[in-house]
């Protein structure tokens, strides 16, 4: 991560070679846009990041395959510095060629070729040392072949690219244009030796000739007997300045030099070079640098500054904004209202031609076209627009220096419950009561959000319960990728494991894995770009091999793009996400034979229905509209294959917050969210709406879901399949922040807990069960005991369960639930179906908010009678598992008082 | 959202008898199952149909002479894996098609294999269609025509070669279905949605296909 600095934002922007109107590929399908494919690529390069390379920053597709392309960027070139005659003195010259050789070494390592070096591009930051930029335009393009245009300044081209093979392509042939053997890094060594001997001289070479004539020249080289170095100096009569310097440097020009590539030097070489030898030397290496992630030991190369000394004092930078990194800067200069296409239009860039101009003059029949003219506008146009980064800071500068280093309070100190606890202004905590949509977009809020974030973050796994609390007020966008794998207890030495796995012996289920991805999430830029395929293939395959008791179901890919769109440059994250998240919430969804535990799911999800909104489960019962044939692959995607992913990261932000039952009322809420249109449909409208997701409010769809789990008693949900707890005893060391997050599994058990039902008497059944804890908890039987269900109540206010006891009048008299009241299952009903008027009826009547536990004895009684009042319409209803025999063991029976009667 | 019965064709669905069948879509993954149905049902093509996870269910209505006949078509996952799901969808179908790709040999292999168990399997009278999509990339072709027209004769299928990117033959081949349909006989086995064991009883009256009305 770089700081920002005093870099600046520049802009650029160029067209991708667009293809053919028509043109599909061999499967038959329209070809890849090449502005996507470069996108993809470029992913790759925001990973660079070292002291002498410009980063980048930004990529953004335009209209007609125009690509807007942001990166560090500073005013001073070498051009203009060398004008000053600098670099006459061998000493400047030295520094200048190890900097540079420094940033071309480290592309070298990172599989990068500049190919593209001139005097233009080698920038100055306000300390004088060497920025590169534009070094990854040839990566980005595939070597040139995803643009119109060639890549590379021709003074500075080497002999080799001259002799290489134009990129080809054919406007009817079905294969894509490649280039067969990009370019190597020596090629960089050559332009530079020539941009050395320009700038030592203050000369531009060969500027009076044409192109051909420059490129002759140079071919001029290969073949002759004397050294490239000599014949250029010849050449251009710069002998004599040649000559004055020291043999070490002549001889790492000539390594520079070299005709042939053989005999050149690559980057990495020169690092080595005796030239660089005291250089090298003072080159320390003291980074604070350290991985998330990794197992490296964060504070090994760790030295803190002493006040005093090493100018710690007057480093003292008052510009804090300065110190965030340019990403973070960046992002933030975009909710400020920075937007890069204004910035192009207002430079004048955006060169539009009335499209008549474009036509071509004639045109056969079948679509041949001649005497089109080419459009200037696809050529590269070398402006680099500057972004004002004007207004982010007037945004900005109201706020106290302090906010830049929130304190984090002690996990002990005060549970915060809505509010982000950054100690700023009370603006923030207004925002934070606004809906998201508007806090996202807030550059204040996000500021102070990320901020708070990135230092928990930088304490995690410690501040894991803090970054929890936070994660239940909001997520912000710039930082979820992390936070995310944050709540999945992501630890360890992710890389070392993930680089440990084969991901490239064929298996059997490749080719379904081949045909999956291209149809996964494809609408989504950076996940339909060819490198976004490689890394799925990738991630899949690689969870695929390591979880051998699993398979791979089709729907793992959509479950794995959330995680790979978040964590585009580090699959080894992703898929360490996609791995923990599994057993969270899929635990054995991706066994070969899944069914039970699919089954029993869709069970447990029916019974919440029914819990929630009876009507509405009639209905749907009624017209024969089950979960089987809907909600599969809601549940086995977790969502991820029914909502686009930006609207699928607001749900996971919630759900990854919940325990292993939150997904259920989750598919519950968007069941009420369309309830009353379910209502008035038939089975096949139903299931018509769902066939592909209706336009869907995801944030009050959290918000429901949130409401619905609070309301449901925890063994209501319970499920044999779900996950046992690792090993007895040792609880996780997940912060136990509510009920909220814990699993039903993961409580002790007792024989008053729930026990597995077979999923076929499941399915018989209407209603949930509840477990006798959760009985003897909500009717407060015992006195106030440890918070095990969430559903909590105020004092004094009416207890959140009525207990109806439907045995016999004798049964009840002889040992009844206090509070219980009695409605004999035999005599409960008229023959209509309604319930006969009694004074039990009465009580019943007056409670309807009130969670209804249908307590029976032995046999389907109990849950008879709830399925009539589910019938009725009641909600709430749920049936006590194991019946009343189940309370004797506890001292809680007790004889209603005799006036009941 | 509203209305989205299953578009009905103009002037159709007014005068006439109304039947109502059930299809069934089988065969391998990324044949392009979800992309007939498509083309058929909305007249569209993506490009990037997204892969189906257990069934997908649309309808289409279509007019023969004075009847109508409307389609509630089950498009079910191809992933071998889902297989154990298949039968909860072609049990009680009035007619199937079976879809491979011509451009993939191992596809047409699996639909011969789905032949074999809808004959054994699904209602003895089902009406079986054996569609060889992807016909636009003849250039690729791995199935020849010959081939999979003697396999549909001898086993009594309908069979044409189909294309969802062009729409080459795709509303033919729903039409054949169609006409090849019993409409005047009351009977038929009546579809049962697949799902949940104890639901066939509650199934209402609107679910009766397989006749006119
Ligand atoms: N060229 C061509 N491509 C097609 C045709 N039909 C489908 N495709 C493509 O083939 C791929 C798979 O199509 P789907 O319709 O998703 O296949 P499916 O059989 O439903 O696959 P599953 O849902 O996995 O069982 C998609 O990318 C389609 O765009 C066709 O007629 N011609
Ligand atoms: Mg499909």
């Amino acid at each position: 991560m770089s700081e920002l600095g005093e870099a600046d934002f520049g802009l650029t922007t160029f067209f991708a070679r667009s293809h053919p109107n028509d043109k599909c590929g061999a499967n038959g399908l329209p070809l890849t846009p090449n502005s996507i494919k470069i996108l993809g690529r470029f992913e790759h390069l925001k990973t660079i990041s070292h002291e002498n390379l410009c980063k980048y920053i930004d990529i953004q597709r335009g209209k007609h395959e125009r690509l807007l392309v942001v990166t560090e960027h500073y005013q001073q070139t070498l051009k203009n510095v060398a004008k000053s005659g600098k670099y006459s003195v061998e000493e400047n010259l030295v520094t200048l060629a190890y900097e540079i050789v420094k940033g071309l070494a480290y592309l070298n390592k990172r599989g990068i070729t500049h190919r593209n070096l001139s005097q233009e591009n080698i920038l100055f930051n306000k300390k004088g040392k060497v920025k590169l930029s534009e070094y990854g335009l040839y990566y980005m393009t595939e070597y040139g072949a995803n643009v119109a245009f060639p890549i590379g300044h021709p003074q500075y081209l080497s002999p080799e690219v001259l002799c290489e093979y134009p990129v080809q392509y054919d406007e009817h042939s079905e294969s894509e244009p490649s280039v067969l053997t990009p370019t190597g890094p020596k090629s960089d060594v050559w332009s530079l030796g020539l941009i050395l001997l320009e700038v030592l001289t203050g000369e531009e070479f060969w500027g009076d000739l044409t192109m051909p004539q420059t490129f002759f020249k140079i071919l001029s080289f290969v073949n002759s007997d004397i050294h490239p170095l000599d014949a250029i100096s010849k050449d251009l009569d710069i002998e004599s300045q040649v000559k004055t310097l020291s043999r070490d440097f002549m001889d790492f020009l000539r390594k520079c030099l070299s005709a042939s590539p053989m005999d050149r030097a690559n980057p990495t070489e020169l690092m080595d070079h005796s030239l660089f030898r005291d250089l090298r030397q003072k080159n320390s290496k003291t980074k604070n640098g350290h991985r998330l992630f990794s197992s490296d030991l964060r504070s090994l190369d760790l030295e803190l500054p002493v006040l005093g000394q090493n100018g710690y004092n007057k480093d003292y930078n008052e510009d804090h904004l300065s110190l965030r990194t340019m990403e973070e800067v960046y992002y933030l200069w975009q909710l400020a209202g920075g937007e890069l296409f204004g910035a192009l239009k207002r430079e004048g860039l955006v060169k539009t031609k009335p499209p008549i101009h474009l036509l071509p003059y004639y045109s056969t029949l079948d679509g041949e076209v001649f005497g089109q003219r080419r459009d200037q506008a696809e050529l590269l146009d070398g402006t680099i627009i500057t972004l004002s980064q004007e207004q982010l800071r007037k945004r900005l500068s109201e706020i106290d220096e302090t906010a830049y280093y929130p304190l984090l309070e002690d996990e002990n100190s005060q549970v915060t419950t809505n509010l982000p606890s950054s100690p700023s202004n009370s603006d923030i905590s207004e925002t934070a009561s606004l809906p998201l949509v508007i806090r996202e977009k807030d550059v204040e809020y996000q500021f102070h959000r990320i901020i708070l974030y990135e230092r928990l973050i930088k304490g995690y796994p410690y501040k894991k319960s803090h970054i929890w609390r936070e994660a239940r007020v909001d997520i912000p966008p710039h930082v979820r990728a992390h936070v995310w794998a944050a709540i999945l207890e992501v630890e360890g030495d992710i890389y070392a494991r993930y680089d440990s796995i084969d991901k490239e012996t064929p298996t059997n289920t490749d080719r379904q894995i081949e045909v999956d991805i291209p149809r996964c999430h494809q609408y989504h830029e950076l996940l339909s770009s060819p490198s976004a395929h490689a890394k799925f293939k990738r991630v899949l395959k690689a969870w695929v091999v390591s979880h051998p008791q699993y398979v791979y179901w089709q729907g793992l890919d959509s479950l794995s793009a959330p995680f790979l769109a978040l964590n585009f440059n580090n699959e080894a994250l992703a898929y360490s996400c996609l791995s923990a998240f599994i057993p969270k919430y899929l635990h054995n969804f991706f066994l070969k034979d899944n069914s039970q535990v699919i089954q029993e799911y869709l069970a447990v999800f029916s019974h919440l229905i029914t819990f929630h909104d009876p009507e509405l489960s009639n209905h749907l019962e009624g017209i024969g509209f089950i979960p089987d044939l809907y909600a599969i692959p809601w549940f086995l995607t977790m969502f991820a294959h029914a909502f686009p992913i930006h609207k699928l990261v607001h749900l996971w932000d919630t759900l990854l917050l919940g325990n292993s039952s939150f997904p259920l009322c989750i598919g519950v809420a968007i069941l009420r969210q369309f309830r009353d249109r379910l209502l008035t449909y038939g089975f096949n409208e139903c299931i018509l709406m769902f066939s592909d997701m209706p336009e869907i409010d995801i944030q009050r769809c959290v918000q429901d879901s949130i409401k619905i789990f609070c309301s449901t008693p925890k063994s209501a949900t319970f499920r044999q399949h779900a996950r046992e707890p690792n090993k007895p005893g040792t609880s996780s060391s997940r912060p136990n922040i509510s009920y909220y997050s814990r699993d039903y599994n993961e409580q002790p058990k007792s024989e008053l807990s729930m026990e597995p039902v077979k999923v076929e008497e499941l399915k018989t059944e209407k209603c949930c069960r509840i477990s006798a804890e959760d009985l003897i908890e909500m009717g407060e039987l015992c006195g106030p005991s440890s918070s095990k269900s969430p559903t909590k109540r105020k004092p004094n206010s009416r207890p959140m369960i009525i207990v109806i006891d439907i045995r016999n009048p004798e049964d009840y008299a002889k040992g009844a639930i206090p509070g219980s009241i009695n409605i004999p299952f035999p005599s409960a009903f008229s023959p209509e179906g309604d319930l006969n008027p009694c004074a039990a009826v009465n009580v019943l009547n007056q409670n309807k908010q009130q969670v209804k536990v249908i307590v029976g004895s032995r046999g389907k009684n109990a849950n008879n009678f709830a399925a009539d009042l589910v019938r009725l319409g009641y909600h709430k209803v749920c049936v006590l598992h194991k019946g009343i025999d189940v309370l004797r063991s506890t001292n809680i029976l007790t004889v209603p008082p005799a006036d009941y009667f | 959202m509203a209305g989205r019965t299953g578009a009905q064709r103009p002037n159709g669905a007014t005068q006439g008898k109304i039947c109502q069948f059930k299809l069934v879509l089988l065969g391998e993954s990324a044949v392009g199952k979800s992309s007939l149905v498509l083309r058929f049902v909305k007249g569209q093509f993506h490009e990037y149909q997204e892969s189906t996870i257990g069934a997908a269910f649309l309808t289409q209505t279509v007019c023969l002479d004075d009847t109508t006949v409307k389609f509630e078509i089950w498009d079910t996952a191809g992933q071998e894996r889902y297989h154990s799901l298949a039968p909860m969808y072609y049990r009680g179908a009035q007619a199937a098609i079976v879809v491979y790709d011509i451009t993939n040999q191992d596809t047409f292999g699996r639909a011969k294999n789905w032949v074999k168990e809808l004959q054994r399997q699904a209602s003895p009278n089902i009406v079986i269609a054996l569609a060889g999509n992807k016909s636009d990339l003849a250039q690729k072709r791995m199935v020849e025509y010959e081939e999979a027209q003697a396999y549909a004769e001898e086993n009594s299928l309908l069979f044409m070669e189909t294309s969802a990117k062009t729409a080459m033959n795709v509303n033919d081949i729903f039409l054949a279905i169609a006409k090849k349909l019993p409409k005047n006989e009351g009977g038929g086995p009546a579809p049962s949605r697949p799902g949940g064991v104890n639901l066939n009883s509650q199934q209402t009256q609107q679910s009766e296909g397989g006749c006119c009305k």
